[in-house]
């Protein structure tokens, strides 16, 4: 159980790429921390980092409270599960597991208790005997858990742990990891490219792109206040809409102009944006496809476009649309409030009207990318 | 490797065994398939029994001399196949008579060969695993120099070996020892097809295994070993069987002490310098006696053999 | 020109495209290696600049440890307690200097000229001098040797530095036992490839060094020590081998490489198609018997090729049993000079080799063809390509591609194949037209070998030798060069 700490944890490649750049982050002991982000941003590298798989080129990396950057992995007490699970396919699902314990000298005994609890947890006592070959590719990846938590390490490392496994069993074993961590309380470092698997695992979100870190904050943070486009465009499925708009400000009361409606902001962004002092400006509006509302009887203050792509997804349809001005929207719309002659008129080609409440806007400065109605870390 | 599964239509379709894949024209299924199939096929055995014949011809021949007596009947190269009467004067010979250093010889080659195999197996594998699995600095400058090192012609450098080995003490009576020395002694550049082998190896299991607590060298012994098996065997068995077949240096460095030549040495002086004519047939009889064991092992290993070359090439 | 504009172009446009951009990439490329050459000079100047600037800083910057580890090495690590360490440094110097001082000295003194002193004899004495050969074969051991310890010199003043920066940064140094565990960790490396390299070096690399060096020698025949001394005599031998004046060999070796390379050529083209289509034809379905097929075909690998070449070769003999059949049975009425004609001993090798060749590309392409993705095939299918259509768009440059470095180094090696040409003809038939005793079937491997075993023209050998290296060296950067698939290993996987 230990506190991890990165201080201006920086990677650079021989060929002077740099991977991670000025990498801080404080994770608590027995917090559950996610990386997320694209391929390519770094997010392994710095696992790795942490795990002693790749040098670090500067900062100090603590675990507890012992700086490793020169420790070797094996003496790091860590563990990691990987992406292909890298089980030892030569020996059996026991020997796996045990292969750490042997390696520490362990007495038999303890190894034996040790392998059967954790297969015990997993539920993988019957597959003991039985090679890595042999198994499905949930049960290696519970091999691969078991592996790790044979040893009791302070810290938890698990490198996209779940790609490899088809859409189902993801869902499965992403609400088993939940379950895990109740069971062994340690600090957990999960990377993975999924921000479904990083909303729903993390007590923090690390969320990174080309080598640095945009946000840090908790799902619900994460998600509601995102710190700039990347964020706000990363989090959430599906994407969120952004639209070219105008800032304008009528006596102390902010207000957006896109495509011809004007939507005023609510009291608490209103008084963030008077706070900064923001001028009235051009900024690109963020909207959620879940915040959109269709209009069908008053459509004065509403964005006209035209239906391109109509999704049925069974409790809430996912209209692809075309505004007026020529920009894509995506809306999310639940089918259970729609009658049918409404749901009719939302064929290909059809035109609808649509709006939303101040209160769900997100605005950036098309500049900078950042969010002007971010309160400040 | 395959994960081309037997296909249900007919036209294309894979042989897992021989894994290879095959194809019959479309308008040829039109016409009368089976017809055309059978010609073709009987066309492919015509060749390939013509080719097994010329093939195995020469082997055949060889065993037909060594039966050849050379004292009833003529030691040298006669102008018939068959002997007139079979016998197994020349076997005899070879093993009792006291002019015959025949099992020296193949006491000395086996020796080599024993050796060979196990340190050059040791050192080529210790290299493939340091270039393939290990990053330190002078890693590519390293394969580099070898790449170059490696088109310099083999013997140019054969007298100065002769010397070096002469001035350890290594020649003629040392005979042995210095040939196992010289073939060891730069076997670590021939590292290229472990490597290639060691390369498919995911490299998570060695970081999976340090992180586990395991060091390098246990990563080496404890991991990778075990699954370079194929390899291991493949390079064994390469290590063994160079020696039978070396005569050009081995005659350099044994030369004027008959008893310290090998196999391939003597042999060769029978056909090319003693009584060419006399010791054809007995030349014969001891080249099956090399060639026996040696293909009965070859072909045991066949597997392996196959899966190192296939890869060697594939990887360059 | 963009991709698509090149896209557009019928085959025969495309074609003479790249052949034209190939020769006007031409310069560049020389320009390109120029520069990387010059950049690369420059870095080695800096290189040595910087590491005397660093030597003057360390010793001054340094401590009375750091100092003294300047003369004595290894000092500083036995002051600071790492003992393993300067032991060994230690030792190295030690060693080093009684070499020096007891060996080393004499013979680098008398590289300049090889030695002076005749052997003589005096009465039934023989008082002998100088040996050429081992003042050379020592001189460059030596150097080896002071290289050696420049950079073990220098390792030893870093190590100080080193020490001392942990040392004043608070931390502790690694103990001798820390250094023995590296050795099977960290510093694994180095237990794995210390012997290797050593063998290398002392039994590879100074042989090379060596005859590279012989070939600016007269050390032949008539220059044999120790009896007689040899000294250096520039580009001569060169000279000798390549200019075409009637002393020289031009001649020969422009006959001989011409041959070498014809023979390398066929040697790996022929094999290479022909075992293609055997192993097509063993694995086409509805043949039985593969594993047998293949085995028998297998077995010239297996067997000792002194012992199945030398049978051979006296099967093709004139009085052999292929001649005696032939005529037996009344085909011909004289004997076919099999390897006394040059044109026959070319053809009849190349024949033979094919014996051998053939398997060998049958198991590698059988390996292959396993590999190639069925759906490739089906692809083709449904676009309508038939059997022949499939073979040349998917099996031959799926071939091709994958094995195209093994083409490359199987070329290499079949100039350098001696087995094959010196068990089955030695290189016969001779002529009065080559010289240096060259025959027309000779290779370049195999003539140097003649030159050393037979006519101990060692200064000849060693120039044929470096000639091998520049032909093969020339033919690996052309390809490496021309044929993208060399490099780029991923396009077709």
């Amino acid at each position: 159980m230990a506190s991890v700490k990165l201080e201006h944890v920086k990677k650079v490649y021989d060929n002077n790429v740099v991977a991670v750049h000025d990498f801080n982050l404080d994770i608590q002991d027995k917090e559950f921390i996610v990386f997320v982000g694209p391929s390519g941003c770094g997010k392994s590298t710095t696992l790795r980092m942490i795990a002693g798989l790749e040098d670090i080129s500067d900062g100090t990396l603590t675990i507890g409270d012992r700086v490793v950057n020169d420790v070797e992995p094996k003496d790091r007490d860590i563990a990691m599960v990987f992406q292909n699970y890298a089980l030892y396919p030569h020996i059996s699902v026991y020997e796996n597991m045990a292969f750490s314990l042997r390696i520490r000298k362990m007495s038999n005994e303890e190894v034996h208790k040790r392998v059967t609890q954790a297969a015990e947890i997993l539920g993988i006592t019957e597959y003991l005997g039985r090679k890595p070959k042999q198994l499905s590719g949930g049960q290696r990846q519970r091999v691969a858990i078991g592996r790790a938590i044979v040893r009791d390490p302070a810290v938890f490392l698990m490198d996209e742990p779940l790609s490899n496994l088809d859409a189902k069993l993801r869902n499965q074993m992403r609400a088993e990891i939940i379950l895990l961590r109740k069971r062994i309380d340690t600090t957990f470092i999960y990377v993975t490219h999924d921000q479904t698997e990083a909303m729903t695992l993390g007590d923090r979100i690390v969320i990174m792109k080309d080598g640095y870190i945009q946000q840090v904050g908790t799902p619900q943070q994460v998600f509601e206040t995102p710190k700039n486009l990347f964020v706000a465009g990363f989090i959430g499925s599906p994407q969120m809409n952004f639209l070219k708009a105008d800032l304008v400000n009528k006596g102390g009361q902010y207000a957006v102009n896109v495509q011809g409606i004007t939507v005023p902001l609510e009291a608490k962004h209103n008084a963030i944006l008077n706070q900064k002092q923001v001028k009235p400006m051009p900024v690109t509006l963020g909207v959620r496809p879940e915040h959109t509302t269709l209009c069908f009887d008053d459509v004065s203050n509403a964005i006209e476009s035209t239906v391109s792509v109509n999704e049925m997804m069974g409790s809430e349809l996912h209209l692809h649309v075309v505004t007026k001005a020529g920009d894509k929207v995506i809306l999310r719309i639940p089918t259970i409030d729609l009658t049918d002659s409404q749901r009719a008129s939302l064929a290909y080609g059809n035109k609808l009207y649509f709006n939303f409440p101040g209160k769900v806007m997100h605005l950036f400065d098309p500049k900078t990318e950042e969010s002007l109605l971010y309160p400040g870390d | 490797m395959s994960n081309n599964k037997q296909i249900p239509e007919v036209d294309i379709v894979v042989d897992e065994k021989a894994g290879v894949i095959r194809e019959i024209k479309p308008e040829q299924k039109l016409r009368s398939k089976s017809g055309h199939e059978k010609r073709v096929n009987v066309g492919i055995y015509t060749i390939l029994t013509l080719m097994a014949i010329i093939w195995l011809a020469p082997f055949v021949f060889l065993v037909f001399q060594s039966f050849r007596s050379y004292l009833t009947e003529n030691g040298g190269m006669v102008n018939y196949l068959l002997p007139k009467t079979w016998s197994l004067d020349n076997y005899i010979w070879l093993f009792t008579d006291e002019k015959s250093l025949f099992l020296r010889w193949y006491l000395n080659t086996l020796i080599i060969a024993l050796f060979n195999a196990v340190l050059q197996t040791v050192i080529v594998l210790s290299v493939a695993y340091a270039l393939s699995r290990l990053r330190f600095k002078g890693r590519k400058l390293i394969m580099n120099a070898v790449l170059v090192l490696g088109l310099f012609p083999g013997f140019l450098t054969m007298i100065t070996l002769y010397f070096l080995l002469k001035q350890l003490g290594l020649t003629q009576n040392g005979a042995i020892p210095g040939l196992i020395l010289i073939y060891c002694a730069s076997s670590g550049m021939g590292y290229y097809i472990s490597k290639g082998f060691f390369d498919t190896i995911p490299k998570s299991l060695d970081e999976s295994a340090r992180i586990d607590g395991a060091t390098r060298f246990q990563v080496f012994m404890k991991i990778i070993m075990p699954l370079a098996k194929p390899i291991v065997i493949y390079t064994i068995l390469m290590a063994f069987m160079a020696p039978w077949g070396d005569f050009v240096f081995a005659s350099y460095v044994a030369f004027g002490t008959t008893t310290n030549y090998n196999v391939a040495v003597g042999l060769y002086q029978w056909v090319n310098v003693a009584d060419y004519q006399g010791f054809f047939t007995r030349f014969c009889a001891g080249g099956v006696l090399v060639a026996v064991p040696i293909t009965a092992l070859f072909l045991a290993l066949q597997k392996y053999y196959v899966e190192g070359v296939t890869g060697g090439a594939v990887k360059g | 020109m963009t991709d698509l504009d090149y896209l557009k172009m019928s085959k025969w446009a495309r074609l003479a495209h790249s052949f034209v951009g190939f020769f006007a990439s031409i310069p560049s490329k020389c320009r390109d290696g120029f520069k990387k050459l010059g950049l690369w000079f420059v870095r080695l100047f800096r290189s040595i600049a910087d590491n005397l600037v660093d030597l003057v800083d360390t010793f001054v910057k340094g401590d009375w440890k750091t100092r003294l580890s300047y003369l004595v090495m290894g000092f500083g690590s036995f002051a600071r307690g790492q003992w393993g360490r300067g032991l060994l440094f230690f030792l190295f110097q030690t060693v080093f200097n009684l070499y020096m001082v007891n060996f080393g000295v004499a013979y680098l003194g008398k590289l300049n000229t090889l030695g002076t002193l005749e052997t003589y004899r005096e009465g039934r004495r023989t008082i002998y001098g100088d040996n050429s050969f081992f003042i050379l074969l020592y001189g460059v051991l030596t150097l080896f040797f002071v290289l050696a310890f420049i950079y073990t010199w220098r390792a030893n003043i870093r190590q100080n530095k080193v020490s001392q920066q942990i040392l004043d940064s608070g931390k502790k140094l690694k103990s001798t036992k820390d250094d023995l565990k590296s050795l099977a960790d960290e510093q694994f490396h180095k237990t794995l490839l210390a012997l290797p390299t050593l063998g290398v070096l002392v039994f590879t690399v100074l042989p090379i060094i060596f005859m590279i060096l012989v070939a600016f020698t007269n050390f032949d025949a008539t220059h044999q020590p120790p009896s007689k001394l040899f000294t250096w005599v520039g580009w001569d031998n060169f000279r000798q081998l390549l200019s075409s004046d009637s002393a020289s060999y031009g001649d020969t070796f422009k006959q001989v490489l011409f041959w070498t390379l014809l023979w390398a050529f066929f040697a790996t083209f022929l094999n290479y198609f022909l075992g293609m289509m055997v192993a097509i034809m063993i694995n086409k379905k509805g043949i039985k018997l593969k594993k047998m097929w293949r085995t028998i075909l297998v077995m010239t690998i297996a067997i000792p090729q002194f012992v199945s070449l030398l049978y051979v070769s006296k099967m093709f003999a004139q009085d052999g049993l292929i001649n005696t059949y032939l005529m037996k049975w009344g085909w011909i009425a004289s004997p076919i000079p099999f390897w006394t004609d040059a044109g026959w001993a070319r053809f009849t090798i190349i024949l033979i080799n094919l014996w051998i060749g053939i398997p060998y590309l049958m198991l590698i392409a059988t390996g292959i063809l396993m590999n190639i993705p069925a759906d490739l095939y089906e692809s083709a299918r449904i676009d309508g390509a038939n059997a022949f259509q499939m073979y040349r768009k998917i099996t031959l440059p799926y071939m091709l591609f994958v094995t195209g470095p093994y083409l490359l180094t199987s070329f290499t090696g079949n100039i350098n194949n001696f087995n094959v040409i010196f068990l089955l003809t030695g290189g016969k038939p001779l002529s009065l037209e080559l010289s240096g005793n060259a025959g027309y079937t000779d290779l370049l491997i195999t003539w140097l070998y003649k030159m050393t075993v037979n006519d101990t023209n060692y200064k000849l050998a060693a120039v044929m030798g470096i000639l091998v290296f520049v032909v093969t060296a020339v033919i690996n950067l052309l390809v490496y060069n021309l044929i993208p698939s060399v490099k780029n290993e991923e396009d077709f996987q």
